[in-house]
């Protein structure tokens, strides 16, 4: 409840109708629609956390996927070698939560180090395709390129019953790194991202509070992880990959960066345009290069609006309140 | 004579063949206000840059309160209570006037790796800052961000982050580096009232008013070396100072 005294009314009438709207919408809607949506919630949480890094503590990490994908595997063996029921999925979300903070702490260890934003982005890059080949070459577990079909739980078979956790699962993380944002730490990343060496001057130890910010960011893409492998019952080497860090990284951008609501914005904006696309591959043959428009959007969205849907929207919502401030002084005088 | 504070011994730092600080030892006293005046490029900003830390000397030696601090970080010399300004303006220019002034103070009150508490829930730090802000004359432009001020609110903004951090002495890089003429005043009364308050200041600065308003103490550099110390009235008046920082002019003349 103490949450919901930082949200002014309009903002929480707002969001309390949206809520109503997904949980009504998954019973009229397609069985393809659904999944849709479930997928934009999770890989919402996924871009979030790589907004910690990008948006608030101004770090670029090119290995993020790293988190992403070690998740989804994660989940997808110890459903194979154990069981496909609940134990082991909380089994799996402890071992991927203990798993990426040693991950983000040991990439931090090295990327921490010194140098400036782009040598820690070429680190992490290389980190990233570490571990995308490892997972490539250990066969036995991972069965290699050809990818880790895996059974799962029978409670998120349903695509519907599935929906919901997904949209569940979105809520809280949602709520738990706004937590994060608004917290003592959270406020330090935010002077890191704009100046590192006057933080460093007021005594904060930055590497140590940039540690922390690739911890919270790497367990919340490990868990995101393991919910998308469970949506597609599937894991491969792409989880891995750079273009999967650089999905995040797009989600943002569309979105906003350093708004965090703007990866939902994001995610609900690229995939949707994303499933259109593909759809319209029965219409017309050049739509088998829909990359092509892909990138294209990508281009307009970064020439038109740098700031996002969020950044847009927020510039929108300052101009005016500058017209009524203004208004009111004329008034006064 | 009141305790040394900081002192230096031999300080050098050289970047190549320059030798930028060359053999300084110079000690500054508890309670003294200190100026620190020399000619463009005699090494001012690189003397203290190597007592916060941001350098590391080639060769010498930087005690503080009798410990020695040549290897230590710059974050654990801010813990020691050394507080430092930068001569070109070191604000985080899209976080908020109030935001910038409460980070310092969250800094020096020590709140910890706190992950899931709210900032605004500590009401001691709001209360703090509010008292920084009407310190610094900046408490209207609270919610402005700190990009957005003109540069004589960000220089103050600047000296009020210092301040936050309680420090037993403070380095300020010319404060006034930048101000229009109509502001200096206020920020001689700002330094002057955080001087009675018993901080230790060391002053950057070329503005003469300000210097003979101020100091205790002043410290010539020149090309690297200290040229003389002493009395502000003592060292206005020697002959070799007169030479090297006004190339044969009288230290009395008007400021520009």
């Amino acid at each position: 409840m103490k949450l919901l005294k930082n949200i002014d009314k309009k903002t929480f009438i707002a969001i309390g109708v949206l809520l109503v709207v997904l949980s009504i919408v998954p019973h009229l809607a397609k069985l393809s629609t659904i999944t849709l949506m479930s997928r934009i919630f999770i890989l919402a949480v996924y871009a979030m956390s790589y907004d910690i890094l990008r948006g608030y503590t101004g770090f670029i990490n090119l290995g993020h996927a790293l988190f992403f994908g070690s998740g989804a595997y994660i989940g997808g063996i110890l459903f194979t070698k154990i069981d496909n029921t609940m134990g082991v999925f909380v089994l799996a979300v402890i071992i991927t939560v203990i798993y990426c903070s040693l991950a983000a702490y040991i990439m931090g260890k090295i990327v921490l180090r010194g140098g400036g934003v782009i040598a820690a982005a070429m680190i992490t890059l290389a980190l990233g395709e570490i571990a995308r080949n490892t997972a490539e070459r250990w066969r036995s577990v991972t069965m290699g390129a050809d990818g880790l079909p895996f059974k799962i739980p029978d409670i998120f078979r349903d695509r519907l019953g599935f929906y919901y956790y997904a949209l569940i699962f979105l809520i809280i993380m949602t709520i738990i790194l706004r937590q994060f944002i608004l917290s003592p730490t959270g406020r330090v990343l935010m002077a890191i991202r704009e100046n590192e060496q006057r933080a460093t001057f007021l005594g904060y130890n930055t590497s140590k509070y940039k540690l922390i910010g690739l911890q919270v960011a790497g367990i919340t893409s490990g868990l995101s992880g393991v919910m998308f492998g469970i949506l597609n019952r599937f894991a491969n080497t792409d989880l891995l990959s750079v273009q999967q860090t650089l999905n995040a990284l797009l989600i943002t951008l569309v979105g906003g960066t350093g708004t965090l609501y703007g990866a939902i914005v994001g995610s609900a904006f690229v995939n949707t345009v994303q499933n259109y696309l593909l759809d319209l591959r029965s219409v017309h043959p050049i739509f088998e290069r829909w990359l092509l428009f892909f990138g294209a959007m990508y281009v307009v969205v970064v020439l038109f609006m740098p700031e996002g849907f969020v950044g847009l929207w927020n510039k929108y919502l300052k101009d005016r309140r500058t017209k009524k401030n203004s208004r009111v002084f004329e008034k006064g005088l | 004579m009141a305790d040394t504070l900081i002192q230096t011994e031999n300080l050098s730092i050289s970047f190549g063949a320059h030798k930028a600080v060359n053999n300084v030892s110079i000690s500054l006293e508890k309670g003294l206000f200190t100026t620190i005046l020399g000619p463009n490029g005699a090494g001012k900003t690189t003397l203290f840059n190597l007592i916060s830390g941001l350098l590391k000397p080639t060769e010498g030696k930087i005690y503080f309160k009798g410990t020695d601090i040549t290897g230590l970080s710059p974050i654990e010399r801010v813990k020691m209570g050394m507080g430092r300004s930068f001569q070109l303006t070191n604000v985080f220019s899209r976080l908020t006037t109030f935001e910038n002034v409460r980070l310092s103070i969250q800094a020096h009150q020590e709140v910890g790796y706190k992950m899931f508490t709210d900032y605004r829930k500590f009401k001691s730090l709001n209360d703090k800052t509010h008292e920084i802000l009407e310190e610094v004359l900046l408490k209207d432009k609270k919610d402005f961000l700190a990009g957005e001020l003109s540069h004589g609110e960000q220089r103050k903004l600047e000296l009020g982050m210092v301040l936050a951090l309680q420090p037993e002495v403070l380095l300020l890089d010319e404060p006034t580096a930048g101000m229009s003429i109509e502001e200096v005043p206020t920020m001689i009364d700002i330094l002057n009232k955080t001087k009675e308050k018993g901080t230790t200041i060391i002053l950057i600065e070329h503005k003469m008013d300000m210097v003979k308003a101020l100091s205790d103490k002043l410290i010539i550099i020149v090309n690297g070396a200290k040229l003389v110390e002493g009395d502000p009235e003592e060292v206005s008046q020697n002959p070799e100072v007169l030479k090297a920082y006004l190339g044969g002019g009288v230290l009395n003349e008007p400021t520009t």
